[in-house]
């Protein structure tokens, strides 16, 4: 009944058709329109961040990584899970005292904590870079990962932001009990889950996220990934409902004290005290103002009485995002009648639009724009125009 | 908000309107200007049936009475205005009656229900009221005619919550109300199969528009009211039935010999009453009961009780020595008439009596519970059909299951190959009559199975924002071994592997639910035990878990509750099942619960069955059609129909995958409906596996973005200023496509 259909070479076409096919976006094709769309979230996230709001700059982060047998998936290079860990590795560098992040990961229907909450970042890196060696199998458990960080965040302060960020590829989770009665414990503790999908849209993740007022993202891509865990940096806005109380932090200075200084005398860090590693005798190091006790590394919470400790620049690195750079005014680029050249890049402006600084009156391209109200935080024409003056 | 479709005033109830809606309802529009019938396709989910109601609404009554429409939305809520629609099903669904109620099956609430409110018992309760009747009954039949039930809207709760309230009977409140109902909701069965449509729906006005909703599955449905199966145990029934109509005749005929000759006297003057009736054209005629017979009377050979039962016994004894055979016999009906005037001297013109003459009795016995009767009951209707049409049916007898050649179950099947001879009357009596589905392609096979001339054909694509549906036609496994159900193929070991690759490659990107589909139970079986032989199961169960459909309904109900709950708490589930079957038909799985449909196989019929040869074999004599046409087209609709399953909406979005490299060809591909074809672009076809795992993971991806209402709007949702826009207008005429 059937002929054989044509089979013309079908094995040299395969793939790159594939993409071909994608590409395509006049007729208003699929990626012309998501793209589109996309385009639209990222313009929106700038402006949305404009807003006089609270923001919950204490913050009380797990991140949950899967390790399941999915993230060794090489649709991201070299697989999902060394990719992963890279972005996450660059991301935690962000993170500030204000806010302490912890990792844990799941496989093999268990969840395990790699890090307890804390501010450093050196620390989640060293962890992080170790795990990639790790072996990835079984199936995840959404609900004992979720669990183990509840257990932990539970008990912060009501003042603080309480946060957990899923970074979620396998599709499905092997759970012990019902997730729903934990995600209505979750949202009664005012645990705010986010959850970053490597693969696809999951229900169980949607109703997680939407129930605790979490976002939830599927990635497209790689850079797209970072994108997204970038947004996770950004403090969320403050519920309301969380309380204000003071918090008490020391500045401590930097005691240097050279070899031939004769009253030095070589001590212990306090922050040696749990580590596995050889405790150092060093010679200087941070006083905690309260009660002298001496670490090598800032931020750190003293081990003796709890404070926390900081230098200044620790705490200027939360600041932008309480005062962040005004959005640049958005005009297509027929209206623009001056040279088309980017003040940043110096690339010729392309795009359907182009960005004024309504301080400098400077132009910029929307991948600088972007690049500015993300990275920079600080227009360069208005540097430029303050160092002139 | 309010729209003017060519000069008629639509209220529509949303803020917003699909392009396709307002394209539909000017197509609807023209065919009721026509007076004609129309075939209308338009992808499910997209608001067909909102749109179906308000352009009715509006063209069955005057503008002022429907200001609140905004507030009528799909039979749900009740309003007041003078206004009345309502939703009609089965006793068993209806029944308030304490105890007729707890019972569980169809036949034997209406049984019950009969023995409680038939005229004889309650007449009887007269005199005795010791005898039980059914109050709710007594309470509508007192007071329930003269008091119209209140305008609104009533759905089958609505229905039973205002009987209890008013203490009546809501079933035959609901069958009363139709007289007056402006709009009626129920199952085909009420209009389409004769023996129902002359109790419920024979009284409908001829300007009445008739709307066959999901009608892809019309002509089986006009069948299957037609035709009827005759096995040992039906005659084994039968005989019972028969002996206690026997004893009931001795019984009355010692006590009250009067009644007797009371109904011989009736039928003496015939059948008169029915064909005054018809001729003034207030009844819709019964396909069972042609004209002829009307004028003449019941043949004297059956008009004594006594002799009509002589009667049935001969008729059934000839029956029983027919499916006393050892091999298949397929004859017509006129040779069935012939061979039975041979062998046991019973004449075309009694039997063509045959149901009427029994319903007569039985009235006249006034025996209660019917549901016992269903055996006789069915032999007479057969009895009557097979000597009324010559044409359009054929009798086959088969001594066993082709499937079980060594167990003897002799089977008559007297077949009806015509859809058209039980729709016919619907055509000629109503003015409009409607049929429209999500998947009707090819539209012009309707028209010509049916035997209508619509004045309007038209199918309707999806407007989207984004393209939220990915047909894939998978032809060949990643050795390059091509994938088919094809028959010769369907035991080969590659194939069978490919199809479990495909499934497990699945299984691991697609989140959540999958349904997929087999062409038949027996290939299921068959499959997934080669799979669970070769371990591949196994690995599926790594990702999701399995559930199967079977052929017991409580099973399979069973297994989706279960799919439904994995798909909800994120383990993840596939669902296996079969195109024609249950799932493939009723359920739907919107979002997650159904994230990709896969189609094993192109689903044809099973093709050896004598039945359907016969009919292939009429298609082709009455109308022209071609064999091969008609199973692809049939394969088609079906393919259709369960990958149509995963798209509920426009922000529902889901793989369509086929999984056999016939889809590919032309002839397949073109029977697809278009808003399937629009999407399937050369780049989709005859992939393999591995290629289509690379489109599908892409394809969710895009598809896990947000998206949002105002995405869509001005794109695939309009808003009132929108739609009348000139632009637009021209965008929404391409829409259309007339067939």
């Amino acid at each position: 009944m059937d002929e054989e259909p044509e089979r013309a070479k079908r094995w040299e076409g395969g793939y790159e058709r594939t993409w071909e096919v994608l590409k395509e976006d006049e007729s208003g094709s699929l990626k012309a329109t998501v793209e589109d769309i996309l385009f639209q979230a990222k313009r929106k996230r700038v402006f949305e961040s404009h807003g006089q709001v609270r923001l919950g700059m204490m913050r009380h982060l797990f991140v949950i990584i899967d390790s399941s047998r999915s993230m060794e998936d090489h649709d991201l290079k070299p697989n999902r899970l060394t990719s992963t860990l890279k972005v996450t590795c660059a991301a935690s560098v962000n993170c500030t005292i204000l806010s302490q992040i912890g990792i844990i990961t799941t496989k093999n229907k268990r969840a395990e904590k790699l890090t307890d909450l804390a501010g450093n970042p050196k620390k989640h890196i060293a962890a992080l870079k170790k795990a990639v060696d790790s072996t990835c199998v079984g199936e995840p458990s959404l609900y004992n990962s979720l669990n183990l960080a509840m257990q932990t965040l539970k008990h912060m302060p009501a003042h603080t932001s309480k946060e957990i960020l899923v970074v979620f590829s396998s599709l499905t989770t092997c759970d012990p009990a019902n997730i729903y009665e934990l995600i209505k414990t979750l949202n009664g503790l005012k645990i705010r889950v986010s959850v970053i999908g490597l693969s696809a849209e999951v229900r169980v993740c949607t109703i997680l996220t939407r129930e605790t007022g979490g976002s939830y993202n599927v990635i497209l891509d790689e850079s797209h990934f970072k994108e997204l865990l970038i947004l996770h940096v950004k403090p969320p806005p403050a519920s309301s409902s969380s309380e204000c109380s003071l918090i008490r932090m020391g500045f401590p200075q930097h005691a240097i004290a050279s070899m031939s200084d004769q009253d030095a005398k070589p001590s212990f860090s306090m922050s040696h005290l749990d580590s596995a590693g050889e405790p150092e005798l060093t010679l200087g190091g941070y006083y905690c103002p309260q009660c002298r006790a001496k670490y090598t590394e800032l931020p750190v919470e003293c081990k003796v009485c709890g404070l926390t400790l900081v230098s200044a620049p620790h705490l200027a690195r939360s600041f932008h995002h309480l005062f962040p750079l005004e959005a640049f005014q958005e005009t297509p680029l027929e209206e623009y009648e001056a040279e088309r050249f980017c003040e940043a890049c110096q690339g010729e402006l392309k795009d359907k639009s182009v960005f004024t600084c309504l301080a400098c009156k400077k132009v910029f391209c929307v991948e600088c724009d972007l690049f500015i109200h993300d990275t920079l935080h600080c227009c360069p024409g208005c540097m430029q125009t303050d160092r002139m003056s | 908000f309010r729209l003017n479709i060519e000069g008629l005033l639509v209220y529509f109830p949303y803020d917003y309107i699909y392009p396709e809606q307002y394209s539909y309802m000017l197509e609807l529009k023209r065919t009721l200007d026509a007076k004609g019938h129309g075939v209308l396709e338009m992808p499910s989910g997209t608001g067909k049936t909102i749109s179906l109601l308000s352009l009715i609404v509006a063209y069955q009554k005057v503008v002022e009475e429907l200001r609140k429409l905004m507030d009528y939305y799909a039979k749900q809520t009740g309003v007041k205005n003078d206004f009345l629609a309502l939703a009609l099903s089965s006793r068993k669904n209806l029944c308030i009656h304490p105890e007729v109620s707890s019972l569980r099956f169809g036949k034997e609430v209406d049984g019950k229900c009969h023995s409680l409110t038939a005229s004889y018992i309650r007449a009887q309760h007269h005199s005795n009221p010791s005898q039980p009747v059914c109050q709710f009954f007594e309470e509508f039949d007192a007071v329930g005619r003269q008091v119209p039930i209140p305008p609104g809207i009533y759905n089958l709760d609505d229905l039973k919550d205002f009987g209890r309230r008013k203490g009546w009977c809501p079933y035959f409140l609901a069958r009363y109300a139709i007289l007056h109902a402006n709009i009626v909701v129920y199952s085909y069965h009420y209009l389409l199969d004769p023996k129902i449509a002359d109790l419920v729906s024979k009284e409908l006005a001829k300007k009445s528009v008739v709307v066959f909703d999901e009608a892809h599955n019309i002509d089986n449905v006009c069948i299957d009211s037609m035709s009827v199966n005759i096995t040992r145990r039906t005659l084994d029934r039968c005989q019972t039935n028969v002996e206690t109509l026997q004893n009931t005749i001795s019984r009355i005929k010692e006590t009250d010999a009067a009644k007797l000759r009371e109904e011989y006297r009736r039928l003496v003057e015939g059948l008169k009453e029915a064909n005054v009736a018809r001729e003034t054209d207030i009844y819709l005629s019964n396909p069972v009961l042609p004209d002829e017979i009307l004028q003449e009377a019941v043949p004297g050979s059956i008009r004594t009780a006594e002799h009509f039962v002589g009667f049935i016994k001969r008729f059934l004894e000839y029956l029983k020595a027919r499916l006393r055979i050892h091999h298949v016999v397929q004859e017509s009906a006129p040779q069935f008439l012939k061979d039975i005037y041979e062998k046991v001297c019973i004449d075309r013109k009694p039997l063509r009596f045959c149901a009427e003459r029994l319903r007569s009795l039985l009235r006249t016995l006034e025996i209660a519970d019917i549901a016992d009767f269903s055996a006789i009951t069915l032999i007479s209707h057969f009895a009557t059909l097979v000597s009324t049409y010559s044409k359009g049916f054929t009798i086959i007898i088969e001594p066993f299951e082709d499937r079980t050649p060594t167990i003897a179950n002799p089977v008559l099947h007297f077949s009806c190959m015509d859809p058209s001879i039980a729709i016919k009357p619907v055509f000629g009596r109503f003015q409009s009559v409607i049929i429209t589905s999500g998947t009707l392609s090819p539209l012009d096979i309707y028209p010509r199975i049916l035997d209508f001339r619509p004045v309007t054909m038209a199918s309707f694509t999806m407007t989207l924002a984004r393209t939220c549906l990915c047909p894939l036609i998978v032809g060949r496994g990643n050795d390059q071994v091509a994938m088919t159900s094809k028959f010769e193929t369907r035991e080969d070991f590659a194939v069978i592997r490919n199809y479990g690759n495909l499934l497990l490659e699945m299984s691991a990107i697609v989140p959540d639910g999958i349904v997929a589909f087999f062409t038949s139970y027996i290939y299921m079986e068959n499959i997934v035990a080669s799979w669970y032989e070769q371990g591949i199961l196994e690995n599926i169960q790594r990702n999701k878990l399995i559930f199967i459909e079977t052929q017991d309904a409580a099973e399979t109900s069973m297994a989706l509750e279960k799919y439904q709950e994995a798909c909800e708490n994120g383990r993840g589930a596939i669902l296996l099942s079969v195109a024609r079957g249950k799932v493939s038909e009723g359920i739907d799985f919107v979002h997650h619960f159904g994230r990709a449909v896969i189609m094993f196989g192109v689903p044809y019929v099973y093709t050896q069955s004598r039945i359907l040869k016969a009919r292939l074999e009429y298609l082709r004599d009455q109308f022209q059609i071609r064999e091969n046409d008609f199973l692809t087209f049939d394969a088609m609709r079906h393919a259709a129909q369960c990958v149509g399953r995963a798209i509920r909406g426009k922000t529902d979005y889901g793989l369509m995958i086929f999984a056999d490299k016939r889809y590919a060809r032309a002839d397949k591909r073109g029977k697809l409906p278009r808003w399937i074809q629009e999407h399937l672009t050369d780049g989709s076809l005859n992939l393999t596996i591995d290629e289509t795992v690379q489109l599908s993971k892409h394809f969710l991806r895009q598809m896990a973005q947000p998206f949002r209402r105002e995405d869509q709007l001005g794109l695939s949702l309009l808003t009132l200023e929108q739609l009348q826009s000139e632009d637009m207008l021209q965008k929404i005429a391409q829409i259309a496509q007339q067939a």
